[in-house]
């Protein structure tokens, strides 16, 4: 066994051909067995984990190792058995049942972990327990032995009823919905762990299976149905919690998070500038909020209506950016990224010392601007509780459905930018500068542009900020936040919707779940940054035109690049 | 008119601290083209070996002749971290687009301040790097400051320059007079030709990242007798700071950084002098570094003695 075997857990060739066909009885086992054991108890102390410890009545987390398990076993008949003619010839069986196989074992494995840890020592694991942990073993081994398929059928190529395929963008985005709020709802951060890993699971068997590209297939052919559905899905969340404040207060500061993420994603992600002092520009749009509030403590007495506080906020930040953005655009990039951090020491060393002792009083200083009253449009308070359809909707959730409104905008002004002149220059403009301007591109105006916008929208999402937050302080717009904005486009995929707001909400959510973690975070956050660019530079969601910037030697990759801009210029 | 000569000497103590980092900028930049942002970090983690060689060894005592131990552990430290960053981040990276190396080395930077952060404490008897330390202090390089002519220069300071001074005299020699100083002025100038020549760049990227980190050791031991305090964070501003240096003098030419250092130095101690009202005071010093740096760029963005590449989008 070599090397590159090891690495992904591969039989060698012998083995395979000599036990291979014990795959798949073995695995049909292993995947009954493990649903045995979910069904018996796994734990003797009753306080770990949720109470997995009563018979033929499994837990949330042993129903979520019975639901990977009866995936394993669908897969398994349509390799051999009643559905082998319908979906046989779609699916690649063998690498999903892997997935599935590898993804178990690491489950049960944690199950153990916890048990032992929590509840002092592996004693307390139950028959149960060690039935599915075996069970998963089987699995893992079994599927090993199966043998890699060949000749399968594109799924692209799949027609079904365009019902169905709304039906599936439906289901699925309901069941986000619905994991979303239990995954939130978890107190205890083993349950978290776990569940994270379930959802990790199938969205990876769905990988492997060939499921999720067909999934990204019938997401372009009905995106309007998606984009609907994704809101939708948003807009309901606050109706699953029941009133309580406790998520919707994580859920803001996501959402404010991933709409800044989402900004700075049309400067980093479109225009390819690297800007690392880019919390400053929330940061301005969240002082001039704070200072035009009518706080207590705000130096500046006058309160205008809020729409006129976004539209300054909004538009200080992007002279800011104007400001520092036109001498060094013309400059190499590298330049850009070190003034811009110098920018963001500036901004925050400034908001420090106006504090009327070193210099005018406009900040506050240290202490900056505490008890901004709340947001009021209108009539509507939003720090009070409304009722709607029954359920209590807190502070929070107010301020949760004006930031959905307000990433909305971002991503419809991101969207149209991308696919406009102006996208393309500056696809242009990322991918070979000088080319750009030999074609007649306007190199410097582009870039100022994206920088402008950035900043502008960066401002905007400030000015609620200011108020959700309640206060304002220089040590929230430290070079830290900027980098963590960063990590979350990197994490995501750069230039891609779906990719930064699932960076963002990665980033935002672990730490608040994991409290153990947050100590080590930073660590992980550099880590992360280093191995994402090292193994997959193009981030967890790749565009493919991204991709290809990113390995440029692909030749495959290319052609299909290639294909796909033809068949986008046909439709237009 | 000693008010002029004090901030002078202040400026020039801070400006060879910032000359000794920025080189390790510009050497790097002047051959991969790379922002190694990451540097600070490795001047960090100089003052930090230096620190942990006096409490494994020489624990509470105040003996001059630690010094060089102490400079040495300091080497061997900044050296060997920033021989890893090259190898593991930097090297897998050459020919990738230009914002992946610049992402990487923020996540490297971010990595190093958290790991001495959170690691520190971890070895025997070694105090929590949470807080400040306490440098140790040396006899002969700190203590009683000298007074000339109403002038106060704190010894740490003539270390400090001096460190510069013999520090350039090296380098000065290296660059010119050996084998792999020439071949390094050869990679920056054409790294295929030289390549073509029988260099070996990826040796020649090496040493440059090595002699980045020797003189970031010399400056965390210099910051760290100046102070009389370290702590994890110290090499963030530091290296902007010493980047502006470079950016300054010409990124990429090596006497560059050294003058860019020296300017920048005695600019920021003449602002806090000569800035009237509110916005001359010490707080505002590093806002003025900045400025400096964006004033550069605007009017002389190739430096004041002209850097080898300026324009490489």
């Amino acid at each position: 066994m070599n090397a590159t075997d090891l690495a992904k857990l591969r039989l060698p060739e012998t083995t395979v051909e000599k036990y291979g066909r014990l795959g798949w009885p073995a695995s049909l086992a292993g995947a009954v067995v493990v649903i045995a054991g979910a069904l018996m108890s796994w734990s003797f102390n009753q306080q770990v984990l949720g109470n997995l410890s009563i018979y033929l009545n499994p837990g949330a987390l042993q129903i979520l190792t019975i639901v990977v398990a009866l995936v394993a076993m669908v897969l398994l008949f349509s390799v051999r058995g009643p559905l082998a003619r319908r979906l046989g010839p779609w699916l690649d069986t063998t690498r999903g049942l892997r997935t599935a196989g590898t993804a178990l074992l690491l489950y049960m494995i944690i199950v153990l972990l916890a048990i032992g840890i929590d509840g002092n020592g592996l004693v307390n694991v139950d028959p149960g327990g060690w039935v599915s942990f075996l069970g998963a073993l089987l699995l893992f081994a079994g599927s090993r032995l199966l043998p890699d398929r060949v000749g399968l059928q594109d799924m692209e190529q799949a027609k079904l009823p365009s019902w169905f395929e709304i039906l599936v963008i439906a289901i699925t985005m309901a069941a986000i919905l619905f994991g979303a709020a239990y995954a939130l709802g978890l107190e205890d951060a083993w349950s978290f762990v776990l569940f994270l890993l379930f959802a990790a699971t199938i969205a990876a068997v769905a990988l492997r299976l060939g499921v999720l590209s067909w999934f990204g297939h019938i997401a372009t052919r009905n995106r309007k149905v998606l984009t609907l559905a994704a809101f939708l899905v948003a807009f309901l969340f606050p109706f699953t919690q029941n009133g309580s404040d406790a998520n919707m207060s994580i859920a803001t500061q996501v959402l404010i998070f991933a709409a800044t993420a989402m900004s700075l994603n049309i400067v980093v992600g479109l225009a390819g500038l690297l800007d690392l002092g880019y919390i400053a520009f929330l940061g301005s749009g969240a002082y001039v909020s704070a200072m035009l509030s009518g706080s207590a403590f705000a130096t500046i007495h006058w309160k205008p209506p809020f729409l006129v506080v976004v539209l300054i906020g909004a538009t200080v930040a992007m002279t800011l950016g104007l400001i520092i953005g036109s001498p060094t655009l013309r400059v190499s990039g590298d330049y850009l990224a070190i003034v811009t951090l110098g920018f963001g020491e500036i901004f925050r060393l400034t908001m420090f010392n106006l504090d009327g002792i070193n210099g005018p009083l406009l900040s506050n200083g240290p202490n900056g601007i505490p008890a901004i009253p709340d947001l009021k449009i209108g009539s509507f308070n939003f720090g009070d509780e409304h009722t709607l359809l029954g359920i209590p909707l807190g502070r929070f959730s107010n301020y949760y459905f004006l930031l959905l409104v307000l990433i909305a905008f971002v991503i419809v002004v991101f969207a149209r930018l991308n696919n406009s002149r102006i996208g393309r220059g500056w696809v242009s403009v990322r991918e070979d500068e000088k080319a750009a301007e030999a074609m007649g591109v306007n190199v410097f105006g582009l870039k100022l542009l994206a920088f402008a916008i950035g900043a502008f929208l960066a401002g905007l999402a400030g000015t609620i900020k200011a108020h959700q937050d309640v206060a304002v302080s220089p040590d929230q717009y430290i070079f830290l936040e900027s980098a963590f904005l960063l990590a979350a486009i990197v994490l995501g995929g750069m230039g891609t919707i779906a990719g930064v707001l699932l960076g963002a909400t990665i980033l935002k959510l672990l730490p608040e779940k994991l409290r153990f973690f947050s100590e080590y975070r930073l660590l992980f956050f550099g880590l992360l940054l280093v191995v994402m660019m090292r193994f997959r530079p193009e981030g967890l969601v790749a565009n493919r035109r991204r991709l290809l910037e990113f390995h440029e030697e692909d030749e495959e990759l290319a052609v299909a690049v290639e294909q796909e801009h033809l068949t986008v210029e046909e439709a237009i | 008119m000693s008010q002029f000569f004090q901030q002078l000497v202040n400026g020039l103590t801070l400006g060879s601290l910032y000359a000794l980092i920025a080189v390790g900028y510009t050497v790097v930049y002047g051959i991969v083209q790379l922002i190694n942002f990451a540097h600070g970090e490795v001047f960090m983690i100089g003052a930090f070996g230096a620190l942990s060689v006096y409490l494994l060894f020489f624990d509470g005592q105040t003996g001059v002749w630690i010094l060089p131990l102490m400079i040495i552990g300091a080497m061997l430290c900044s050296v060997g971290v920033a021989v890893l960053m090259e190898r593991f981040a930097y090297r897998p990276l050459r020919n990738a687009p230009r914002l992946a190396p610049l992402i990487t080395a923020i996540g490297v930077s971010v990595f190093l301040q958290e790991f001495v952060r959170l690691f520190y404490d971890k070895i025997p008897t070694f105090p929590s790097a949470k807080q400040n330390i306490p440098f140790p202090q040396i006899d002969v390089v700190t203590g009683k400051a000298l007074e000339v002519g109403g002038v106060t220069i704190q010894r740490a300071a003539i270390f400090t320059v001096a460190a510069l001074i013999v520090c350039a005299a090296l380098l000065w020699y290296f660059v010119n007079r050996t084998k792999s100083g020439r071949a390094m002025l050869a990679v920056s100038q054409d790294p295929d030709t030289s390549r073509l020549m029988g260099i070996n760049v990826d040796r020649i990227i090496v040493v440059a990242f090595v002699l980045g980190a020797v003189l970031a050791a010399v400056a965390g031991i210099s910051q760290g007798l100046q102070n009389a305090n370290i702590d994890f964070r110290m090499g963030f501003i530091a290296g902007l700071k010493a980047f502006t240096a470079a950016v300054l003098g010409g990124i990429g030419n090596i006497q560059g950084a050294v003058v860019g250092g020296l300017v920048l130095g005695i600019a920021e101690s003449m602002a806090i002098q000569y800035i009237p009202g509110q916005f001359g005071g010490s707080s505002w010093k590093d806002v003025w570094a900045f400025v400096i740096l964006i004033l550069v760029l605007v009017f002389r963005p190739q430096g004041l003695l002209g850097a080898r590449v300026v324009d490489r989008a």
